[in-house]
Parts: structure tokens; sequence; C-alpha cells
């Protein structure tokens, strides 16, 4: 049961379905932290009850300019590696149970696309990418920087 | 009754984790023992471990480790009642028997049961000496257990144990009750609350504090459990290498959180073992070095604010940056260019290079090319660092410098380009402001340089490190200077636009992708909630490439205590040893070339004298009478530039300052005096009698022997008659169709009467020999040729005597 339960949000400008075993929460964020001389799609830390967390801008991994961190925002919390991030969502529309199974990727995907997801599925009339927040958090090597 | 149910695992589970503890406590304290068999308290201590696993494995119905611990505590309660000596071998049985148990709570700790096998060997090897003396001893009316026994079992059930985990969760939680507490606070102070409600706060909030406290201290524990292994394996590869090591732990009072000691483990004993490897020298080299003969080795721990201080001293012969360097280069770690532009603090730190091995060759032990760099990976991971101090010939120091939790540091908070940073309050020398007089900032070619009461440092600004700009509201005279020391010998100024406070800081790594820049030690979450990054002070000389090492700063203190060495190498020192006849006695260091250990059928007796073989060579023993028995011998070779005597001795004790008085004998001998050491008389061998009794004894080579050549050997009568004699007496001898490099010293001429030597000329002398008894006239100058005495006084007169 828990195969098909999916958080469909707005990441990146992209309507996606992200599995939710792969997610712990989803909270709003006050402003964060900088951290100089981070990686760029690092926007900051911020903490969450007595653990502080990384805060990723997946714009930024799929090759689309940075965008700023409005108070108040909602981050989806997964945990990678022992380490707890926050992708920074622009929009978290629903979590739903999805019937329809996931099926292979059709046609071709920008490349910072075709990275992050794996596969698509289709609810309510909409195809949506399906993506593995594990992806956002390791930056593809950059190619010309 | 199978083991099935929870609560028999429980108890089966903390039989493991107590035995784990007894065990290895137990080896250490009966290494103690050894080295003080009248110590009852230890031997009090070794019975009630094995007393209590005995007691507990009985209860859970394990019937090797019952009959195992049953020996072990058999034997031991005999020496308690005095029936039965303690010694090497019953020291030996009963670690025998604590391994055998360790290896069993292994094998019970990973199938749950115990495995089927044979004791009979350790507990026969355990037995087998004890029995010929317990027989004939029956001591009626000894108590079985005494009452200390029982008080000390009492003891062991005041302390429960708790999984890691579970104390984790706790601390998380009051964390996050400090978090909430501070909130809360912030909250009641907006709203303008009640003075009543703000001071029942307070109480609450002082509860909270002293619980955290509280929190922190669970996860903390004594030192000393980690230095308890270490006697028995310096015991056991002391023994295995021959070495005399006298091993030494203070500060075990030192609290240090569990999971650090976890992780320091293995790097201390991986260097204690290293010390014993190569650190210490083999005993001739210790008495040639003019080193006491029993080597030591001290592991200390000392606190230093939010660090603790492991310092694993040895006085051995400490790292030779050449020889490292040498190998170094042998290894293809680095290339002799590289080589030539290291420095002498760089050299040592060759060691740390992964796949590095200073031992000459491999050996079981160590120097097996894992070692120091996994030790300083180890070490850095937690966030500690690691230091040498190295005196070539003398010692080496390695200092293990560890965060006393992973979990809490002190930090400096400061401010710059806008946001908050932690230091490491430990890295931090000294706080000034960088307009103040003391300080003076140059630019010098593009970087800066900050002058400090004379020192000079290089000079960081924080901004540019973490490439930022300068932000908007920091006041650009205001600005703090940190002297910033990130490890030993090196230092450097920290410019930031202001200095916060100090903070009791929680770190907590921080994702891969920060830690990566180099910049950042970990993350933090100080009680306002807003999460602060720490700075890597180490890490941050690396990203600005900048050269921070304190060279020369300190030559004045190292000059001094070398000299001060130097005084205490000069002054004469004494060897004491046990003479054969068990009496103490001494003799000056200087005139021991070495001591040998040889086996005691090396001796034999010839001529009336007691001489030994050693390799080739063959010395004069002061000795009236061959010694008896088997085994292993040791002799003190005396050198006196010349000659060599061997002068037999039970042991060697010690080395030590030849005292100032002696109280000189009445007539010439063996014994030149009488001084006091440490307030026992010992008598004083004097060397110049004792060569005096040997010079000129049968055998002692000299330093070069002079070289006879027999000319017109026609016969072969020199080499089979006379050349044997020629030897004995000390001569080499080569005949006359020998080629030589060195010209001869004498030419016998063994031609018949009459005949011309045909090798007779230049400068060399000639002795010629003739065959008739009587000699031809008065003025007749040879020699007949079985006169043994005239044929040697003859050579001594041309040659001097090939005696010393």
């Amino acid at each position: 049961m828990m195969d098909k339960l999916y958080l469909v949000a707005r990441i990146a400008d992209t309507r996606v379905a992200l599995r939710s075993r792969a997610i712990n929460s989803v909270v709003t964020v006050g402003t964060p932290v900088e951290v100089p001389a981070a990686p760029p799609h690092v926007a900051g830390l911020f903490a969450l009850r007595s653990r502080v967390f990384t805060l990723i801008d997946p714009h930024v991994v799929i090759g689309l300019p940075p965008v700023l961190v409005a108070p108040g925002q909602r981050v989806i919390v997964v945990e990678v590696a022992e380490h707890g991030y926050a992708l920074l969502a622009d929009e978290i529309e629903d979590v739903c149970f999805i019937e329809a199974p996931e099926t292979r990727i059709a046609g071709k995907l920008l490349p910072g696309w075709a990275r992050v997801a794996d596969a698509m599925i289709e609810h309510r009339g909409a195809s949506l990418l399906v993506v593995d927040p594990s992806h956002f958090i390791t930056l593809p090597a950059l190619k010309a920087a | 009754m199978g083991r099935t149910g929870t609560a028999m695992d429980d108890l089966l589970n903390d039989f493991l984790a107590e035995t784990a503890e007894i065990l290895a406590e137990a080896g250490g304290a009966i290494v103690a023992w050894e080295a003080d068999p009248a110590d009852h308290a230890q031997l009090d201590a070794i019975f009630r471990f094995v007393h209590t696993i005995k007691g507990s494995s009985g209860f859970l119905a394990l019937p090797r480790i019952t009959a195992l611990s049953h020996a072990a505590e058999d034997a031991l309660d005999q020496v308690r009642r005095g029936n039965r000596q303690a010694n090497a071998a019953l020291v030996s049985g009963v670690l025998g028997i604590l391994d055998r148990l360790s290896d069993l709570c292994t094998a019970l700790g990973q199938n749950g049961t115990e495995p089927a096998g044979d004791d009979r060997d350790v507990i026969g090897a355990l037995a087998e000496q004890g029995s010929t003396l317990d027989a004939p001893f029956e001591v009626a009316g000894v108590p079985l257990r005494r009452e200390d026994d029982f008080s000390a079992e009492l003891q062991s059930w005041r302390s429960i144990r708790v999984p890691l985990p579970l104390l984790d969760s706790v601390m998380t939680g009051v964390t996050d009750i400090v978090l909430a507490r501070n909130e809360f606070a912030r909250m009641l102070r907006e709203s303008g609350a009640d003075l009543s409600v703000i001071a029942s706060f307070d109480r609450l909030s002082d509860s909270i504090a002293g619980m955290r406290q509280s929190v922190s201290q669970m996860r903390m524990q004594r030192i000393d459990k980690l230095f308890a292994p270490l006697p028995r394996i310096v015991r056991d590869l002391a023994q295995e290498m021959g070495k005399k090591i006298a091993f030494q732990t203070s500060g075990g009072e030192v609290e240090l959180d569990r999971e650090m000691m976890e992780n320091i483990r293995d790097p201390l004993i991986h260097i204690v073992r290293n010390a014993i490897d190569h650190g210490i020298e083999a005993l001739e080299d210790r008495v040639a070095a003019g080193k006491d003969i029993t080597a030591t080795i001290s592991v200390s721990a000392r606190q230093s604010g939010n660090q603790i201080e492991i310092a694993i001293q040895d006085d051995g012969r400490g790292l030779s940056p050449d020889a490292l360097v040498a190998k170094a280069v042998a290894s293809r770690a680095v290339t002799a260019a590289e080589a030539r532009a290291l420095g002498s603090k760089e050299k040592l730190e060759l060691i740390f290079r992964p796949g590095f091995s200073t031992a000459a060759k491999v050996t079981a032990i160590s120097g097996r090319g894992v070692g120091m760099d996994i030790v300083k990976a180890n070490v850095e991971k937690i966030g500690g660092v690691v230091e040498l101090r190295n005196e070539e010939g003398r010692g080496l120091t390695i200092l293990l410098r560890v965060p006393m939790t992973l979990t809490i540091i002190s930090g400096l908070m400061v401010r710059a380009a806008g946001q908050y940073f932690a230091i490491p309050r430990g890295a931090v020398r000294e706080i000034l402001l960088e307009g103040g007089d003391t300080v003076r900032v140059d630019r010098v070619g593009g970087g800066e340089l900050a002058t400090v009461r004379g020192e000079q440092y290089p000079l960081l600004r924080l901004e540019t490190v973490l490439g930022r700009g300068r932000h908007h509201g920091d006041d650009v005279d205001d600005r703090a200077l940190v002297i910033v020391r990130p490890g030993q010998g090196q230092s450097y100024a920290l410019s930031v636009a202001a200095i916060h406070d100090h903070e009791e800081l929680v770190i907590k790594p921080a994702a891969p992708m920060i830690m990566a820049t180099g910049l950042y030690a970990g993350t933090t979450l100080p009680d306002n909630g807003r999460p602060v990054l720490l700075l890597d002070v180490q890490g941050m000389l690396a990203a600005s490439g900048i050269d921070a090492s304190e060279t020369g700063r300190s030559h004045d203190r190292m000059a001094e205590a070398e000299a001060e060495a130097a005084a205490a190498r000069n002054a004469a020192q004494l060897l004491l040893f046990r003479d054969t006849n068990a009496r103490v006695r001494g003799i000056r260091l200087s005139v021991i070339e070495r001591v040998e250990e040889i086996p005691a059928s090396a001796l034999f007796e010839s001529a009336g004298r007691v001489q030994v073989q050693i390799g080739d060579d063959i010395f004069p023993v002061h000795a009236a009478s061959l010694p008896g028995g088997e085994g292993a011998l040791k002799l003190l070779r005396l050198y006196d530039g010349l000659a060599v005597l061997c002068y037999p001795i039970a042991e060697v004790i010690d080395i030590v300052r030849l005292p100032d008085a002696v109280q000189p004998s009445a007539a010439p001998g063996l014994i030149a005096g009488v001084v006091l050491v440490g307030g026992e008389p010992v008598e004083l061998i004097d060397p110049f009698w004792l060569m005096e009794q040997y010079a000129g004894g049968a055998a002692a080579p000299t330093l070069r022997q002079p070289l006879c050549r027999l000319a017109d050997d026609r016969d072969g009568w020199g080499g089979n008659f006379l050349a044997p004699i020629l030897r004995n007496a000390g001569y080499r001898v080569i005949s006359g169709d020998e080629p030589s490099d060195e010209a001869p010293d004498v030419l016998l001429c063994l031609t018949a009467e009459g005949e011309d030597c045909g090798h007779a000329g230049g400068s060399v002398p000639v002795i010629r020999l003739r065959n008739s008894v009587a000699a031809a006239g008065p003025g007749d100058e040879t020699v007949y040729r079985y006169d043994r005495q005239a044929l040697l006084d003859a050579l001594r007169d041309r040659v001097g005597s090939a005696r010393a």
C-alpha cells in the first residue's frame, strides 16, 4: 500500500511525484543560514528540533538559476546517508495514492531532469515524473562552469 | 532448558559484557601482580575476577567456562594460602586460561551457545607445576572466600548497563528540551509575563541545565578502561622480543566520552606496539647508548579544557629524520627533489604517509605498512590531532589530542560577512583588536602580515577565506584579530568583523558537500536555534595556501635542553649488575663494550684458563672455573682499546650515575672500592686490575697481529710444524709463495746453512733458522729450528710481542 503513496509537488518549476517512503516530512522554514563557499545547490542550513538540515535548491541541480528562499516556504525533508536534507519546493500539492503503474520514461528530457527522474506515472490526466530525492543531493560535475 | 527466553538472553548478554570487561581488567592486573608478587591487593582482585566469572557461568550452565575459571581460581587460591609460589609459569598459565575464556565468550556471543571443545591443555598447563607443591601442604580452616570478596561483588550491583542508542536518544531529547526552553524564555520576555511565572520558569530552567549536565556525564567513562589491556600487550610483546620494558600509565581518572574511547582504542594499541617493536632498542644497543637496560614506556592522559591529551612516551631510539627520508625515497613515496625541500618536521611526518613503515624489515608485530596513516586518520576523524615530539636517539613521544566528547566543545563565536561562525576555543591563543596598539598590520606583496609584540603572523581575513564581501553593517575600524593555533608549531592571525562570545556547543558533522569545502568542521546549534558553522582552523590554512609554521621561534629553549642533556650524558655512569655469586657490583659503563648473551656451552677451559667462544673469536673469561649448569649466560664484554675480557654476571640491574664518593679498598684487587647507590653499598670493579690480570694472557687478539713470512719452505716443515706455533703466539703467517698486499714484519728463512735467503732484502728483519743444534760460532745469529723459546725471543726482539 505504502508503495502506491506519492507526494505530488512542484519543484524546480515542474510537477513531480515523489515516493512517500523516501520522504521524512514536509515542513516550513524561516530564513536559512548561508554556507559560504559551499556548492551552489546548497541554499543554506536550518534547524528542525535539535537537528541541523542542509537546504537544497533543486533549481540549481536541474540547471536553472537559484531562487531566493521565502520565509514560510515549504520544504521536503529527506534523509540520505544519515544526513538530513531538505528540498525547496515551489508548491506542495497533495499526498495521494496513485494506482497507475510507474512506466518507463518516454521522450527526451532535459539533461538535468534525466539524471534525477526514475520513471513516469499517470495522475489525474497528467504525466508526472517520478523522481528520487537523493539524486538532488549530489550535484553533477559541472560541465562548463 | 533452552536458552530461548528473553530473560535468559538478557542474562547471557549481561554475562558476556561483564566478562569482556573483567577479562580486559584482569589481564592488566595479572601483569602488575607478576611484577610484584607480594602485592596481595592485586592477587585478591584477580581472584575476585575469576571467581565472578565462575559464579555467573555456573548459573548460566556454561560448563567449559565454569571449568576454566574454576581452574584459575583454584591455582590463585593456592597462592593466596601460601601453598604455591607465584612465578612466571603460573602467570602464563592464568593468562592462557583468560585467553581461552575470551575465545569462548566470542563464540558464545556469535552462536548463543558454548562451543564444544577440550580445555585440558590450558587447565593442564596451569595444574602441572602446582601439583608437586600442593600435595604435602594441607592447611585447614582457611575460609575459601574472604569477606572482601563479598563486598567487592556487591559493588558491581550498584551500576547497570544501558545500551548506547538509548543514551543517545536521551541526549537528543534533552537538547530539544533546551531549545524549547530558550524559545519559551524569549516568548515569556516578550509577553511581559508575571514575575512569579518567570521565577518558576527559572527554576524549571535550572533543573533542565542540571539534567543536561548529568546526561553528558552519563556518556563519560574513565580512561582507565582504555589503558587496562595495555600492560598485558606490553608484557607479551616485550617477552617475545627479549626486551625489558617498564610500563606505566597515569591519569586514568580522566573521563572521556565512550564513543571517543572506541575511536582511539586501536590507534593507542598500535602506537604502543610500535614503540616496543621499533622504538625500543635491543638490550645491547641500549647499553651501548648508555641507557638504562630497562626501557620505559609511559602512557598518560590529562585533560586540558575540552580536550584530552594522551601522551605515549618511550625512551627508545626515536625517529631519525634522515632514515625516514631515505626510506620514503626508496619506497617512492617522495622524490629525491621533494625530499630535499622537506623541513625537519615534515620529514618526521613522513611516517603518516600511507604505506610507510619505519621498520627496516617487516616484523610480525608491526611494520606491515598499515599503521601511522590509519592512526592519524582515525584520530582526525573524531576531530583530534596527532603530534610527534622526537628526540633522536633518546625517545619519541606521540601525542594524541582529542576532544573530550564528540558532541560538546567550547567555541568562540565570531561574526563575518553578516553571519556567525564558531572557532574551537582550544585553537584560539589570543584575541586582540586589529586597531590596537600592540598590533601592526603590513601589506607585503599582496599578502598581509600582522605583527603582535614582535612576533609575526600571516593574516587571513575571514571574509576573503570564505569568498564573501565585507558586510555593509560591519565597522571597518573595529575589527578583531584572533590568533589561531591550529596545531603544534603553526599559528596565524584571523581577522573577523567582531567577536561575539564563548559558548558550549553541540557539534554535529555537516553534510558531506559542506565538509568537502574544507573550511568547516561541523555544524552546531546554539541556544538561539539558528545553526552556526564551526570553522576548520587547519582547513582554512590549506584553502588559503599559507605557510603558518612557526619555525625558529623557540630556539633558545631547545638549545638549553640540549646542553642539559649533554651534561647528563657526560657524567660517568655505573652499570649495576648482579654477580654470579649474587653480589651487587658496579663497573664504569664506559669500559663495557657490550653485554653478550651466550649459551653456557660456549665456555671452555683451556691451558688453565676459562675462555669463551663468541662468533669466530675467543676471549678470556674472568672465572676461576667453568660455571656449571645449562642455558644462557650473560657476559660483560670489557674492552681497553686493545684486548677484550669477558666478565660473567647473573643479570644487569640498572645504569646509574657514578657517585662522587668512593671508599677505596685497602689493597689493589678486583674491587677498587665501595660506593653507595640508593643507600646500598655496591662493590666497584677495578677494570685496570682486571685487565692487567689477563694482559698477555692466552689468545687475546690485538688490534694488529704482526705478519711473518716463511721463506724457502721447500719441504713444508714451516707450514706444518712452525706456523701453528707462530699463530698460537699471536702472529699471522704466510708462506713464501702466497701473495700479500702487506709487507711482512719479519722474514723467517728456513734455508739450509750457508745459502742466502732468497727473499731477504729491504728493511724487513730476517731470522734464519738452522737445522743443527749447535751454533756455528759465537757470531752465529741463526736460531735452531726446534728451540721454541729462542725462536719466540728472536721474533719478539725483531717485531715486538704479538700479545698485548
